[in-house]
């Protein structure tokens, strides 16, 4: 439970970069390496090697977190090389479906392309605690401000968010196991039962998040929180690194878009 | 000085009050114990110190500022801080010293002055190595110690403990109540809310309340000296009031009004030593 891209502690350059700077790459990287070609895809993922190497965090890790997409991908690869027209390699007669060479191609290609956006978004919450991060969109969202856009309020919604998200799950756990001490089961049975089983442990559980939403929102207003501006622990700030990160990004950027790779 | 003026306070309108014209003062650094059966309305009271309640009928004022009174309301919950019964769903930061800066961070106060405050606090509540630790890692009495942190470092001048020992273990319930005394020590006035008499023998001064109603109020010796008015109310008493009362019923005669253990002790020597004395 809860481990996809959970932050590895770490003080490699990656970890130290702004986390502003973080998601914008990661962001940006994602639009490229859907609308760039082969060769770009190609350059854009040795850079991200490299990034994954500068970060330390071993292979083994990132492979680990791509697991929970792995049926994603299958499916996604399937899709494309049976249902790609081209020139047949393959033919299954009895259904009238043939594998292509383009199929092939497209297929690799497009979940080459997925792979890439799920490894960015894994790097990036594994090499940044999750405040970090929080204040990052905090940070990027910041010029829209003006505009109405509550920036505080939402971070701290996302905090919460991520702060209730073990408590929530134990809670889960706890009702579980009272419901099964009382003889419910929620493993076998039939289909019926087990539906009736998991709306009976549905409704507790949502009764008990209410309650305790009321009682952290007066929590909350008793610590001095009103809607509006706050300060924070930590105050983001630019470093050298940061500011030749960014120039390596956009003068990238600009060059794949430039050769038209 | 808060200043409690007849008040009563309803939840649903037409209903029984919560609280019925209830009278009190609380003094700066005093420490009182607030006791009284369940849904006695001890929490909705206190509710009523920081503005989290308003009264329907009567006010509340914190050192002469109402909390009716919206412009006062943010400098009233930075004076009264509130440790709420269950700490899981006071705490709201992602890690213990974020939690420990979202009071401050509310003040709008700058950064370092933040982070000083932030590393007071967990010294003082013994937490210094644990700043970094989400809260669903930590145990029942460190996620309490968290949540005083959290009140500290607003740099209050009340703290209300809405039963700060529930669901803590006997290592965990020393370590807060101790706590709790070294912080009157340093002059913040104390309202404990409790079940467990013994918690509260040292308080300066003890408030029972019943059916939303204050029903007691005195020096501890007063007020769990008479015994037959507590057990009618179904409120347990010091372990050794009890003990000194049972004895007298039996026709021993003896003073009801010990509290500790250490009292009881010397009233034994004392009669041990002049078994005449009586
Ligand atoms: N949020 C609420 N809504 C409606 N009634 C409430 C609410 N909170 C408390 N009460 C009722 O008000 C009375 C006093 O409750 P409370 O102040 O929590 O008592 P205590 O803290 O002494 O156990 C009880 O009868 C309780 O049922
Ligand atoms: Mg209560």
């Amino acid at each position: 439970m809860y481990n996809w891209g959970q932050y590895v502690p770490g003080n490699s350059i990656i970890h130290r970069l702004d986390p502003r700077i973080k998601i914008l790459s990661v962001i940006v990287l994602s639009v490229f390496i859907l609308k760039v070609g082969v060769n770009a895809g190609l350059l854009l993922s040795v850079f991200m090697m490299a990034v994954i190497f500068m970060s330390r965090l071993t292979f083994q890790r990132v492979i680990t977190s791509l697991r929970p997409f792995i049926i994603f991908f299958i499916l996604l690869f399937l899709l494309h090389v049976l249902f790609t027209a081209g020139t047949p390699i393959v033919r299954f007669s009895f259904c009238g479906l043939s594998i292509t060479h383009e199929g092939l191609y497209r297929g690799l290609y497009i979940t080459w392309q997925f792979m890439f956006l799920v490894t960015g978004a894994s790097i990036l919450t594994m090499t940044t605690v999750p405040s970090d991060l929080i204040s990052g969109i905090e940070g990027i969202l910041k010029p829209l401000r003006p505009l109405g856009v509550p920036t505080h309020d939402i971070a701290i919604m996302l905090s919460l968010a991520l702060r209730f998200v073990p408590t929530f799950l134990g809670e889960i756990d706890r009702i579980k196991k009272a419901q099964m001490a009382r003889g419910a089961n929620f493993k076998k049975g039939k289909m019926i039962k087990k539906i009736k089983n998991i709306t009976s442990l549905a409704l507790p559980i949502v009764l008990s998040s209410f309650r305790r939403a009321e009682e952290t929102a007066t929590a909350m207003e008793g610590r001095g929180y009103k809607r509006g501006p706050r300060t924070c622990l930590r105050n983001l700030r630019m470093s050298s690194a940061d500011y030749i990160a960014l120039v390596l990004m956009v003068a990238m950027m600009t060059g794949i878009q430039l050769m038209a790779l | 000085m808060i200043k409690v003026e007849n008040v009563t306070f309803r939840y649903d309108h037409s209903g029984e009050p919560a609280l019925n014209r209830i009278n009190m003062t609380i003094d700066k650094g005093e420490y009182i114990g607030i006791v009284g059966p369940n849904g006695c309305g001890k929490t909705t009271l206190v509710q009523h110190f920081n503005a989290l309640l308003y009264p329907e009928d009567g006010r509340v004022s914190v050192d002469g500022m109402n909390t009716d009174d919206e412009s006062c309301v943010e400098e009233i919950r930075r004076r009264v801080g509130m440790v709420f019964q269950n700490p899981d769903n006071q705490i709201v930061g992602m890690t213990v010293e974020e939690d420990i800066a979202f009071g401050p961070g509310n003040l709008e106060l700058p950064s370092p002055e933040i982070r000083q405050r932030v590393d007071e606090s967990l010294a003082r509540v013994g937490l210094k190595n644990h700043a970094e630790r989400q809260p669903y890692t930590l145990s029942g009495g460190e996620k309490r110690l968290v949540s005083i942190a959290g009140v500290l470092a607003m740099k209050p001048e009340y703290i209300i403990f809405d039963e700060p020992t529930s669901y803590l273990d006997p290592s965990g319930r020393d370590r807060i109540l101790s706590l709790i005394e070294e912080i009157n020590k340093q002059g913040i006035a104390i309202i404990h809310i409790t079940h467990n008499m013994d918690e509260i023998v040292n308080a300066g001064r003890v408030v029972v309340m019943d059916e939303g109603r204050v029903v007691l109020t005195g020096s501890p010796k007063e007020v769990f000296g008479k015994v037959e008015q507590m057990k009618a109310l179904k409120l347990d008493i010091p372990v050794v009031t009890d003990l000194a009362w049972r004895l007298k019923q039996r026709g021993e005669d003896i003073r009801t009004d010990i509290l500790t253990i250490d009292e009881a002790c010397l009233e034994i020597l004392d009669r041990l030593k002049s078994p005449h004395a009586s």
